[in-house]
């Protein structure tokens, strides 16, 4: 911790600092739900359950007889319940769909597993993927990694160190470990606050009405699941030594060589972190390009780009094995051959829905081939009385559609006001170095539904660039409809993308079209002006529809500026 | 003949006059304004000339090169020299990052100041590229009015030029005032302060504009010692006066001493470097002493009122609408007009300029929600109207909407300075009038915000778009607690 004593300020880790009550990452809620509480106090259990003893079990058997029979919600309004509400999985969606239903008058309790970093059967924690496993402990390594790319832009800037910064990986873990249980503890409050019961253990669905933890059985008359996902690892020979994106957020030491197996957003974020933290990293990707489903000329434009910075991709190479050898490196075989000399290797293949013992199959509850909960457009599960949101679902596994879904169903529940999640123009952002932020449509999907798109891209160095020397370039996408002049789908990598995307995100979803967006000053200098000064069509697709069978009318030539 | 025809206002007709004139136009100033217009009428067919005095980092009456302000003298080389000071904040925010940094790290100014002059010859060079692509005849030498149809261009060795022209365009921009005090001589302004051949260890500020607060933040974040002196209460006068005070607050967290309500009196050099004495008596020792205190249109030597092209009383030229002077054939864009003076409405003027003179559709610049930042470090970005602004407008309620958060990086790195982030909406049309953010990448966040105000979006619009993850910009679209409602009508003005 010696890095600590050489800054002026004191550290505001500690749950218990009242400083910081304003900071909130995942959901930033109105200041007095956090200045009335009090952060001292975190106990594990922050109520006594023993005033649910007193409803006997039979009683709830007894009625669970005439439940599916029931038509408004599949409720039996004439049943008492132990609450209205009983959410298992503290996470996102969960946190939000309680909090709310609780401000909208329902009784509400909620259970999770005790906190870990890792997340296994019998660990999680309040605040879930996003707080404790994901967006933000991903999110600081990021910062402290990209700090790499910073000190050798500062040279092109004037800026000379006596000796190479040099990176302390367990100051950084301690750094970032106290900010999770702060985070953790600041998501207990919100709960408290909300007057929502937080119960410590694992759920089960015993009914439809009924929940145990533990041994203990809750009756309710909605029940959400919202528990999420966990990251996956093919069962090849030697997993045992793979470790996922849980352990890698918080290892005991820096990898000194890493294998990342995987092509989408967590694989490239991880690749940029440990490159940033001068890990040796080589990305396996089963395809050709990374970051399925992305426009692919983003695709290509962040993987040549994180290229550049140092990262090696092995394309078209899937694993088969790991192999550890006698001094403890490990090697990874694939179909093209073995890599050898690596000190962990990561699997990034994807993340599964967290539905085994739950006992969604003995109450009816349905699930797809990968486990993922089936829910119609209001999160209603194939039990009437049951409910999902979030990853467990696994419509669009982002933290803010989580809290749309929980949200949405807060109000359909208990505002008496039916509302359905709206995934139209949602921005996602991959935080790889560069970052890349996206909302719409990619070209590709746009020429499918719309056949007839104009595209405009800008590809550039920017003014950061010229004067540090460095390889950096941004690129910006627009796609527009050339029948309505709407823009499609909007896309960017390269420094502050995420950000820059957000503010367009507003104007996407709002049906605003390329006019619009030529009709508004930039703001300068900034990289975002770009996509408000982009006067040259770089390609004007053509394609009809196909059922009206017409063939491409030809690329015309970009008007003059 | 001629002449007499514009005046009856046969303008725009094509004549057989037309083709007595050695140019259709002819453009008095090379920079955002001036060449943007060149460019487009070259485009519509135009024949087209353009004057521009010689290069030199630093104005004056004889100096000034392609490119102008923006690019020699303004946003470039001041962005330049904000990228390079914000390195200083970094590197205090790394340590809790894990990073262990050389207790000695140096700064070397005269190598930044050397690539920024590269990158400015650079784009120098571009930008004559860009006329000479465009096909437009740049001529070096200071142009001025000879008649309304006619331009004069002195060159470097003296000789005078004289050419006809249909139209003339007057973009010659704007320079830095200096204050009118003892002493006054040993200051410097924004040019020679983008050019100094050393790095001031103690600057006084003087002025509470967005050019005063970026100096001040670039040369403490280069280690420098700061004085700001400003008249107002709080710098930035014309702004949100609640994201004025943030500002204030951040520059002050920053280490910028900041001295309210303060004028100089004088300025005397000693022996330990120059001191300025304020109105309050204290004495501010400095090694440079910078006035950002205001500018001026350039319009003093271009034989404006002879030739019967009116003024205001700040010397900048009356214009119309669509950017015409008193003079038919006479236009002005840019900061020499001082309508809104920033480089893309330059660019927006000359647009609307070539569209409506040269392309037979007139344009009207439209100043409506116009974004702009402030690079102060941490920056200000704001676009539309202020909750002072709305409240005068208003008819109705108007609705505020706040939201002041620790950053992410700072939970880690420990830094005591949060965002802030206001949206000003009508209460009867829930339309947003006005959005404004103070923290990292505020101006790169604001851009796509003022795509939204521009089209009218609602704060329901707002609401309804999904956040980006973890961002500081998602806070625009989650802000659901009401902050304040406020009367629209009788609220005595602010004069802080």
């Amino acid at each position: 911790m010696k890095t600590m004593a050489s800054s002026l300020t004191s550290p505001k880790l500690s749950s218990l600092s009242s400083p910081t009550l304003q900071t909130l990452l995942c959901q930033k809620p109105p200041l007095s739900h956090l200045l009335c509480s009090s952060f001292v106090s975190l106990p594990k259990t922050l109520f006594s359950l023993s005033c649910h003893a007193r409803f006997p079990s039979q009683y709830q058997r007894c009625c669970t007889f005439t439940v599916r029979s029931q038509s408004e919600n599949g409720t039996d309004a004439a049943r008492r319940y132990d609450f209205d509400l009983f959410t298992i999985g503290a996470g996102s969606g969960g946190v939000r769909a309680s909090r709310f239903a609780a401000n909208f008058g329902a009784s509400v309790a909620i259970c999770e597993l005790p906190f870990s970093t890792i997340s296994s059967d019998t660990t999680g924690g309040v605040g879930g993927t996003c707080v404790l496993r994901g967006c933000v402990p991903k999110k600081l390594l990021v910062y402290s990694s990209k700090y790499a790319h910073e000190f050798e832009e500062s040279n092109g800037f004037g800026w000379k160190y006596d000796s190479e910064p040099k990176h302390d990986w367990s100051t950084l873990m301690a750094n970032k470990n106290a900010e999770l249980q702060r985070l953790t503890g600041i998501y207990k409050n919100i709960l408290k606050n909300s007057d929502v019961k937080l119960i410590e253990g694992r759920g089960k669905i015993v009914d439809p009405h009924t929940v145990d933890v533990d041994g203990k059985l809750y009756s309710a008359r909605h029940i959400i699941i919202s528990v999420g996902g966990r990251p996956f690892i093919p069962d090849i020979p030697g997993r045992e030594y793979a470790i996922d994106s849980d352990a890698a957020l918080d290892l005991p030491s820096k990898p000194e060589k890493i294998a990342i197996v995987g092509g989408g957003y967590i694989a490239l974020e991880f690749a940029g972190i440990f490159n940033g933290l001068a890990s040796e990293v080589h990305v396996f990707i089963r395809q050709k390009k990374v970051l399925r489903g992305f426009d692919e000329e983003v695709r290509d434009f962040v993987s040549e780009q994180m290229a550049i910075r140092g990262i090696e991709f092995h394309v078209e190479e899937t694993p088969q094995a790991i192999i550890k050898s006698a001094d403890g490196s490990l090697s990874l075989k694939t179909n093209k051959g073995t890599v050898e000399g690596f000190s962990h290797i990561m699997f990034a293949t994807g993340r599964t829905p967290n539905t085994k013992n739950l006992g969604l199959e003995s109450v009816g509850v349905k699930t797809a081939k990968n486990g993922a909960i089936e829910v119609d457009e209001y999160s209603q599960t194939s039990v009437p009385s049951i409910w999902a949101v979030g990853d467990v679902t696994d419509r669009m596994n982002l933290t803010p559609v989580a809290l749309m879904e929980g949200m949405a169903l807060a109000k359909t529940l208990f505002q008496n006001n039916p509302t359905k999640p709206d995934y139209r123009a949602v921005p996602s952002a991959v935080f790889s170095q560069p970052p890349i932020g996206q909302v719409g449509l990619t070209e590709e999907q746009a020429v499918q539904q719309y056949g007839n798109v104009d595209i405009f891209t800008a590809n550039f160095k920017p003014l950061k660039a010229t004067l540090s020397g460095l390889p950096d370039r941004a690129f910006m996408k627009l796609i527009v409809c050339a029948k309505t002049n709407k823009v499609l789908g909007l896309h960017m990598c390269g420094e502050d993308s995420p950000e820059i995307v957000q503010g367009f995100a507003v104007a996407v979803k709002a049906g605003l079209t390329k006019a619009d967006f030529d009709a508004t000053v930039g703001v300068h200098p900034t990289a975002a002006e770009e996509f408000v000064t982009m006067r040259t069509t770089t390609r004007k697709i053509r394609k009809s529809k196909p059922a009206e069978g017409k063939t491409d009318s030809g690329v015309k030539a970009a008007a003059g500026v | 003949m001629a002449r007499k025809m514009l005046i009856d206002g046969e303008l725009g007709k094509p004549s057989e006059d037309d083709k007595n004139y050695d140019f259709d136009l002819f453009v008095i100033g090379a920079g955002s304004g001036g060449v943007r217009a060149s460019r487009f009428s070259a485009n519509y067919g135009a024949k087209v000339g353009i004057c521009e005095l010689p290069f030199h980092p630093i104005s004056s009456e004889t100096i000034g090169g392609v490119g102008g302000t923006c690019v020699i003298r303004g946003c470039v080389p001041k962005k330049i020299l904000v990228y390079g000071a914000s390195y200083g904040g970094e590197l205090e925010d790394a340590r809790k990052f894990g990073w262990e940094l050389s207790e000695k790290v140096d700064f070397n100014w005269k190598k930044l100041l050397q690539k920024k002059t590269d990158e400015i010859n650079r784009l120098n060079g571009i930008y004559k590229r860009l006329l000479s692509n465009a096909g437009v005849k740049l001529f070096e030498g200071e142009g001025r009015l000879a008649g309304p149809n006619e331009v004069e261009v002195t060159q470097l060795d003296g000789t005078k030029l004289s050419y006809s022209a249909k139209h003339i365009l007057i973009a010659t921009g704007s320079r830095a005032q200096r204050l009118n005090i003892p002493g006054e001589e040993l200051a410097i302004t924004s040019d020679k302060a983008l050019s100094l051949e050393e790095l001031p260890k103690r600057a006084v500020v003087v002025g509470g504009g967005y050019i005063a607060v970026e100096f001040a933040s670039i040369w403490r974040g280069m280690g420098s010692t700061v004085d700001l002196v400003f008249r107002k209460e709080l710098p930035l006068r014309g702004f949100d006066d609640e994201m004025r005070a943030v500002v204030a607050r951040n520059l002050e967290g920053r280490g910028i001493n900041l001295h309210p309500r303060t004028n100089l009196s004088k300025l005397m050099k000693t022996e330990h470097g120059i001191m300025a004495v304020t109105d309050h008596g204290e004495e501010l020792m400095a090694d440079v002493v910078l006035f950002a205190t205001g500018r001026a249109p350039n319009s003093k030597r271009l034989n404006l009122e002879a030739a019967g092209v009116e003024l205001d009383n700040t010397g900048a030229i009356k214009v119309d609408e669509y950017s015409r002077t008193n003079m038919p054939s006479v236009w002005a864009v840019g900061d020499v007009t001082n309508r809104m003076n920033l480089t893309p409405v330059a660019l927006m003027e000359g647009t609307c300029f070539a569209n409506t003179v040269f392309k037979g559709q007139p344009s009207k610049p439209d100043y409506n929600n116009v974004p702009y930042a402030v690079f102060s470090i941490p920056p200000l970005s704001v676009v539309g109207l202020s909750e002072e602004q709305a409240l005068e407008q208003a008819n109705g309620d108007i609705l505020i909407f706040t939201s002041t958060f620790n950053p992410m990086k700072n939970t880690i790195s420990g830094r005591q300075e949060k965002t802030v982030m206001k949206l000003v909406v009508d209460a009867e049309t829930d339309k947003v009038l006005g959005a404004s953010m103070c923290g990292p990448d505020a101006p790169e966040i604001m851009q796509g915000i003022a795509v939204a105000l521009k089209c009218g979006a609602t704060k329901a619009q707002f609401d309804s778009t999904v956040g980006l993850h973890p961002t500081a910009a998602e806070e625009f679209v989650t802000m659901r607690s009401l902050t304040r409602r406020v009367a629209g009508q009788g609220k005595p003005k602010t004069n802080l």
